[in-house]
């Protein structure tokens, strides 16, 4: 049965701009069996993931997300190293907390560039090869925020509503071709220095406690994997009764 | 993949002897569990039973009508006995016209119209499809509490929210199992307990004449159905330490057919 969870021979893109775990993630992976490229501009998190994954399962790809040529050339370097893609993970987390009458139009299209765009462009890069091969899998992680609102998150809200609309769409789209397209939903991320006791967010969710690395990335293995054949075109989330609760 | 492996826990799965129940107990043990398996009928999950030992978990078949609590009391007394602890509850048992596998259905076909629906069919579908989930997590709910660790999966339905005419019964009891997992998830979110519901779409669990379902699957957005066992890791997922952090969740298995607006096959502009 376990085995049904294992990525051995797969190739996995995770393209990151803003999510915290792309390490804890590409280390999950990589543990599952999977090749991995890691695709973000963050030049840190790259230094990061190539002293902690050291070797030839794990690429780093400077690539700028807002652009389709570096995305295009990301995956034609994957292809070309590992052979093939079968996962595609989106973690696109552009933050921006205005209210709306201080937002700039540029403001507004920078976040529905980073989240959303970016989504549309790497599943077109990445997805072209899974629909080839009739198999594939890609996973947009989002906030529960999809689903919600909150003051001075109009930009954020409508792009993670958007990128949960368009795994609908892009699932059926693809259900033909045996590509699966899910959304997974985060719940408050843990952040440095703030201790639950205090943290008015943590004592709102029920579990007390923000998310943690570990709370995400079996999710996306599972959905990454054979394991989650059947589950397509839907939103599973991981945030400890958040959305649950009144 | 440690954290997806049951070794050393103990579920019940109610249910357990046919059907989607049947895949579940053996996706557990397949993943390292010992399972006790409760249902109506003693033949179905004897045999089950019998699987799961011969593949090297321990198993025991304990027959349970869920809608009666006296006998989900005694299930849940009887599962303690004799392994000593319940780390994992799978409230599947479940009926619908023409769904119940083991082809005994008792209720009438979907009402025409709603004066066709009687009051024993009504209260049945509530009683096996909602009650006797409160009834087993009931039963379990000191025993979690006080060990403060504890799985329980539900068994909704797509069907409880795209529902299918007719359906009175069934399709409000599933919804009724979304908002009791919400509910029990949170009020045991504290004690780390983890609550959630499987919603299977179409997994059919009895024979289809070969060009009856070639026929019926090309309407279905992957161009097929689910297969009983496509069940089975989700269930290891949300019974294992991989889940620890989702509660109060509502976990779709249908092939994508909760997202259509539009029938298979249609593109618009076209």
């Amino acid at each position: 049965m376990l085995e049904e969870f294992r990525l051995d021979g797969n190739v996995a893109i995770i393209a990151s701009r803003g999510f915290s775990w792309i390490k804890e993630l590409a280390l999950s992976l990589n543990q599952a069996g999977a090749r991995v490229t890691v695709a973000t501009s963050d030049r840190e998190k790259i230094n990061e993931i190539t002293a902690a994954l050291p070797g030839q399962d794990v690429l780093c790809i400077p690539t700028d997300l807002n652009n389709s040529r570096e995305i295009e050339n990301m995956v034609t370097r994957t292809v070309s190293q590992f052979g093939k893609v079968d996962i595609l993970v989106n973690g696109l987390n552009l933050e921006l907390w205005k209210p709306l009458l201080d937002m700039t139009e540029k403001e507004w299209q920078g976040v529905l560039q980073a989240n959303l765009t970016a989504a549309f462009l790497c599943s077109k890069a990445a997805g072209k090869y899974m629909v080839a091969q009739k198999a594939g899998s890609i996973i947009n992680i989002v906030s529960g925020l999809a689903e919600r609102g909150i003051p001075h998150g109009t930009a954020y809200c409508a792009s993670m509503g958007a990128v949960l609309a368009f795994t609908r769409a892009l699932a059926l789209e693809w259900a033909p071709q045996n590509v699966r397209v899910n959304a997974l939903g985060v719940g408050w991320a843990e952040s440095q220095g703030v201790g639950d006791e205090k943290d008015l967010l943590a004592r709102y969710i029920p579990a007390r406690r923000r998310a943690r690395a570990g709370d995400i990335t079996p999710l996306v293995v599972f959905l990454a994997s054979q394991a989650s054949s059947f589950m397509n075109g839907s939103f599973y989330i991981a945030d400890g009764g958040l959305m649950a609760r009144a | 993949m440690n954290e997806f492996s049951l070794m050393g826990k103990i579920a019940v799965v109610t249910g357990g002897g046919s059907g989607l129940g049947r895949e579940i107990c053996l996706a557990l043990a397949g993943a390292g569990a010992d399972v006790v398996i409760a249902g109506r009928r003693p033949g179905p999950i004897n045999e089950v039973a019998a699987e799961i030992v011969k593949s090297g978990q321990r198993a025991a078949a304990i027959p349970t009508d869920v809608t009666d609590s006296g006998q989900v009391n005694s299930l849940i007394e009887k599962a303690l006995a004799e392994f000593g602890k319940i780390d994992i509850l799978v409230n599947n048992a479940g009926i619908a016209k023409g769904v119940d596998p083991s082809g005994n259905d008792v209720l009438a076909p979907p009402a025409r119209s709603l004066w066709e629906l009687s009051d024993e069919d009504w209260s049945y579908s509530i009683a096996t499809n909602l009650t006797g989930t409160f009834y087993c997590c009931r039963a379990v709910a000191r025993h979690m509490l006080e060990r403060k660790s504890g799985k329980v999966i539900n068994l909704s339905s797509m069907g409880a929210i795209r529902v299918v005419k007719g359906m009175f019964g069934y399709c409000t009891a599933k919804a009724g199992v979304i908002a009791f997992t919400k509910t029990l998830a949170i009020t045991w979110a504290g004690d780390n307990i983890q609550v959630n519901c499987i919603a299977p779409g179409f997994l059919p669990v009895v024979e289809m004449a070969p060009e009856m379902r070639a026929r019926t699957e090309r309407f279905f957005p992957m161009g097929r159905f689910g297969i009983p066992r496509e069940i089975g890791p989700l269930a290891v997922y949300l019974a294992s330490s991989a889940s620890d952090y989702v509660t109060g969740q509502f976990f779709p298995l249908d092939g994508a057919a909760g997202a259509t607006y539009a029938p298979t096959g249609y593109l618009p502009g076209t």
